[in-house]
């Protein structure tokens, strides 16, 4: 299961599976959200193509109105992912203290 | 044939210029003669009863009636008592009296008597005197009682200029026949001719079809004894299929649960025909009886071989393997009667075990006692392959054949896949070997297959089942990272086919192997438009952002992470499976 839901000040953490059934949730959660937003991936299991569109359109919207988001807490498995699909250029990753 | 047609004096006209012209290798009579000829039929005398015959002649008789037709017209058209045809055979060089009114059957050298001659010869023979012509035999007179006068021979040739016969006709009521009767005769004989071999050729294409109806009904029994579907056996993937060549060939099969276990038969009989598929049947209704009785393999086989020796012709017998497999303890045991090769692919070498046949072939002769049955384990993954040297036989246009190397070579590469799809792959790739050759034998094989531990379920099309496909994936792959992998290139290949395959109803399956410290799965859509997800455009995935799409993602995702990725499309069953094996290798991801 996959829950989303506002941390710190700026932080928005995520848990679980981020997968192609998620997709619709997640992405109306994220939607409402401005600026720079911080990810919290820390808790994040797994993520698919379906879960890295969602990521994609979020982060061409904030950057389009001068914001961004930022993915901390990430795992190795995780950052394969995102290394594979090129996505590490795309946004700033923090791995997680491993 | 043309039917029946109107056919005016144009038409004899026509014929007596083609035939009777020029053409001495075939004429019928001299072609000095042929103004009396004209003038006789010019005259208009006795044209009807031959226009009569030309239609009658065309009519799609069988052989006795279009020879009483003839020599029912040759009586009339020359006014003569009798006639009699004799049919030419050119294997004994013979000519056959087969009907003559009263006349029973008789053979003649061609060469000798009048009728001889005039096969011989090719020439009309006028004879006014019989009895002081040397040639007549006056034997055939003195058995009917009956006396001949005259008579006139003439060569029955066909169009193509064989010869089909002589006709005979006998006594001309008033006086002797002279030569308007000849010339007329002619015309009337080479009509004859064309007729009789277009009935002869008749007859033989309907014994033919007699032949192969006779074939079919034989095909059926065999193919009846087949079983129908393939038993369900947990833990196995059993396929047998057999391919029959034109004629009935002597090939059998049968995969069969009893109460003494799985029966695993696979038979090739001496010879083609009905004879050697009767001979199979018998084997098979013998070999299920025997094991329905209670008897074991051992009884079995010996009571079925000794029946067999009895009942079937002395040279006659069956190359047949015989097994029983428990599938609680996959323990196989077998006897086989001069069916080799015998092969066993093992999974874990990676390797194939050959194995020899136990006894000589069913029916050679009756068995006192038998040697102890061979036995064998199947392990996980490992493959029984039987089939017949219709498939190891099978020649190519230079007489090469396909061999047991193309077949071990083709089992290695295709023995993870279902078995009914290996049996497909090894009759193409001996059909495909052979190439125009017509198949020259029946191509029969059993497969039998120990699954290698895994699962395998069915999910809808939506995004909603993978919450099932990961709750099913977490039971067949323990490790977490490896089924973290295992889920995502799962989820989109799942995901692609929903989003881009078609709306069916049908489910999707997913097959999980475990294959040494990896896996390979097995997506099978059963309702799929062809689309290779190797082939996938590949994205950019070092663009910049404004032109960044998702599309392509998942695949290029896929590929980064499988080991090994295989695309195999089934026109004909419209079924698409991807074939995907990962963490075998060291990199685990």
């Amino acid at each position: 299961m996959l829950s989303i839901e506002l941390g710190a000040p700026g932080t928005v953490r995520i848990a679980g599976r981020f997968d192609a059934a998620q997709c619709q949730t997640v992405q109306a959660y994220l939607d409402k959200l401005e600026g720079t937003v911080t990810l919290d991936c820390g808790r994040l299991e797994y993520i698919s193509s379906a879960g890295l569109g969602v990521l994609l359109k979020t982060q061409k919207r904030l950057m389009a109105a001068g914001g961004k988001l930022r993915l901390t807490e990430v795992n190795r498995h995780l950052r394969d992912i995102f290394r594979y699909s090129g996505f590490d250029q795309i946004f700033d990753i923090e791995p997680a203290g491993e | 044939m043309s039917p029946p047609r109107k056919r005016g004096p144009n038409f004899l006209q026509k014929n007596l210029g083609s035939r009777f012209r020029g053409n001495d290798d075939w004429v019928a009579f001299p072609s000095s003669q042929q103004p009396a000829a004209l003038r006789y039929i010019a005259a208009g005398m006795n044209l009807e009863p031959i226009l009569a015959l030309a239609g009658k002649l065309a009519a799609p008789y069988d052989l006795a009636t279009m020879l009483a037709e003839v020599m029912d017209a040759a009586t009339q058209v020359l006014g003569a008592e009798r006639a009699s045809v004799w049919l030419y055979q050119p294997e004994t060089d013979e000519l056959v009296l087969r009907v003559a009114s009263d006349i029973a059957p008789v053979r003649l050298a061609a060469g000798t008597g009048i009728v001889g001659t005039c096969a011989r010869t090719r020439q009309v023979i006028n004879v006014p005197d019989c009895y002081a012509d040397a040639r007549f035999d006056p034997g055939v007179d003195r058995k009917s009682g009956y006396r001949t006068r005259c008579l006139l021979a003439l060569p029955l040739i066909d169009h193509m200029g064989a010869l089909v016969g002589v006709m005979q006709v006998l006594n001309k009521r008033h006086g002797v026949f002279d030569t308007g009767d000849e010339a007329l005769g002619g015309v009337l004989a080479a009509q004859c001719a064309v007729a009789l071999q277009r009935t002869l050729m008749m007859q033989q294409v309907i014994e033919a079809e007699k032949l192969r109806r006779e074939m079919e009904t034989a095909r059926a029994v065999q193919m009846s004894t087949l079983p129908a579907a393939m038993p369900q056996v947990p833990g196995y993937d059993l396929y047998g299929t057999f391919q029959p060549a034109d004629l009935t060939g002597g090939d059998t099969f049968d995969l069969a649960l009893t109460e003494q276990g799985l029966l695993i038969v696979l038979g090739d009989a001496t010879g083609h025909g009905i004879g050697a598929a009767l001979s199979v049947t018998q084997l098979h209704a013998m070999l299920r009886m025997a094991l329905r009785l209670g008897a074991d393999l051992e009884l079995a086989y010996r009571s079925v071989n000794n029946q067999l020796a009895e009942r079937l012709p002395a040279d006659r017998y069956i190359t047949a393997f015989i097994g029983l497999l428990d599938p609680a303890t996959h323990r196989l045991r077998f006897h086989s009667g001069g069916q080799a090769p015998i092969l066993c692919y093992r999974a874990e070498r990676a390797s194939f075990e050959e194995h020899e046949p136990t006894s000589f072939p069913l029916a050679a002769m009756p068995l006192e006692r038998l040697r102890p049955a061979t036995t064998l384990e199947l392990q996980p993954g490992d493959v029984l392959a039987l089939l017949t040297d219709g498939i190891y036989e099978c020649e190519n246009a230079r007489g090469e054949q396909f061999g047991v190397e193309r077949v071990r070579r083709l089992i290695a590469e295709r023995h993870d896949a279902p078995m009914a799809e290996l049996a497909a792959a090894l009759l193409r790739a001996a059909q495909a070997f052979a190439g125009e050759a017509p198949q020259a034998d029946d191509m029969t094989m059993v497969l039998v297959r120990r699954e290698p531990p895994g699962a395998r379920r069915a999910f809808r099309r939506g995004t909603e089942s993978l919450a099932q496909i990961f709750a099913f994936t977490a039971d067949a792959v323990i490790e977490p990272e490896l089924r973290r992998t295992v889920d995502l290139v799962i989820e989109e290949l799942f995901t692609n086919i929903v989003k881009y395959g078609r709306a069916s109803d049908t489910m999707i399956s997913v097959d999980i192997r475990r294959h040494g410290r990896g896996v390979r799965v097995t997506l099978t859509d059963p309702d799929a438009e062809y689309f290779d997800p190797q082939s996938a455009r590949q994205p950019d995935v070092g663009a910049p952002l404004e032109r960044r799409e998702p599309g392509g993602l998942g695949l290029h995702l896929v590929r980064e992470l499988v080991d090994t990725l295989e695309y195999r499309y089934s026109r004909e069953e419209r079924t698409g499976r991807i074939l995907f094996s990962l963490g075998g290798s060291d990199a685990v991801h």
